[in-house]
């Protein structure tokens, strides 16, 4: 099974190849009765710069920021690169990949994947015999 | 131009960490597959250039809002501080991962010379905060006529 979510397909480049060299986003990962919820950050990447793919329940994300204007001037305080960033997660079985949400906002990636409905907590109804 | 020595007074600190990073990434960076973690050291990670007539500013605030940022601008100093909120839920969510950082932050920035700060300039695009502060008239360049005696 092999599904593109979300993406922008038509950059020419395969999106679960990492790039030569990338940056790893700090992400948090979190739980929820129905979903599982990723947040990665991202910084200076647009939403048409983002790929997400999940193939195999591998998650791939991959960012590349925005060209930025020319870097004029002296540098005189440098504490971060502007470079892709590239992660790939490997998912728990049952997640319903068909359904990923996915959402950007200032640089801030958001996956939401629902449970199927195997995963989800059922109550268990016990009868008095 | 005049040549300033500028030094941060956690520039020392962040080189050293720096150089560790990398001695790190040259050891185990075969585990993240040529790929880096961004080094938290001070927050929000800032570069600063310098042109003619200004001091350009990016800082890096992914997740932020402009209402969650406050940018002070002194006569030579600019001032980043506000709140991160992780957007997790507080109820109801069991946590597998936690690396984005999360709380209050304040970070002062020394300029090398004087600025109009009222003219100073911001603006938040994909997370990343662009700060553009003029130079005050009296610390830009100015160019001086040379007369020939004959």
């Amino acid at each position: 099974m092999s599904k593109a979510i979300d993406v922008d397909v038509e950059r020419g480049q395969d999106p679960t190849v990492p790039p030569e060299s990338y940056f790893l986003p700090a992400t948090d990962v979190y739980e929820t009765e129905d979903a599982l919820v990723l947040l990665a950050e991202m910084p200076g990447v647009a939403p048409d710069g983002l790929d997400v793919t999940v193939e195999d329940n591998v998650l791939v994300i991959r960012g590349d920021p925005v060209s930025g204007a020319a870097e004029d001037g002296d540098v005189l305080l440098k504490e971060f690169e502007v470079g892709s960033f590239y992660r790939a997660f490997q998912l728990p079985a049952d997640y319903d990949t068909e359904k990923v949400e996915a959402s950007v906002r200032q640089g801030v990636l958001t996956l939401r994947l629902p449970k199927s409905d195997r995963l989800k907590p059922r109550r268990i109804e016990v009868k008095a015999e | 131009m005049a040549i300033r020595a500028w030094v941060p007074s956690a520039e020392p600190f962040a080189q050293l960490q720096r150089e560790m990073n990398r001695l790190f990434d040259s050891v185990f960076g075969k585990h993240f597959g040529g790929g880096r973690l961004r080094a938290a050291y001070v927050y929000p990670a800032t570069n600063v250039r310098e042109t003619t007539d200004a001091y350009l500013v990016t800082s890096e605030v992914p997740g932020l809002e402009m209402d969650d940022l406050e940018v002070y601008v002194t006569r030579d100093q600019l001032t980043l501080s506000g709140m991160r909120d992780h957007g997790i839920p507080r109820e109801g969510a069991t946590l597998h991962r936690r690396e984005r950082d999360s709380g209050r932050f304040s970070r002062a920035i020394n300029l090398p010379g004087p600025v109009q700060g009222d003219a100073t300039e911001a603006t938040l695009t994909n997370g990343v905060l662009t700060i553009r502060i003029p130079k005050a008239e009296e610390a830009k360049p100015k160019r001086v006529q040379v007369s020939v005696e004959k």
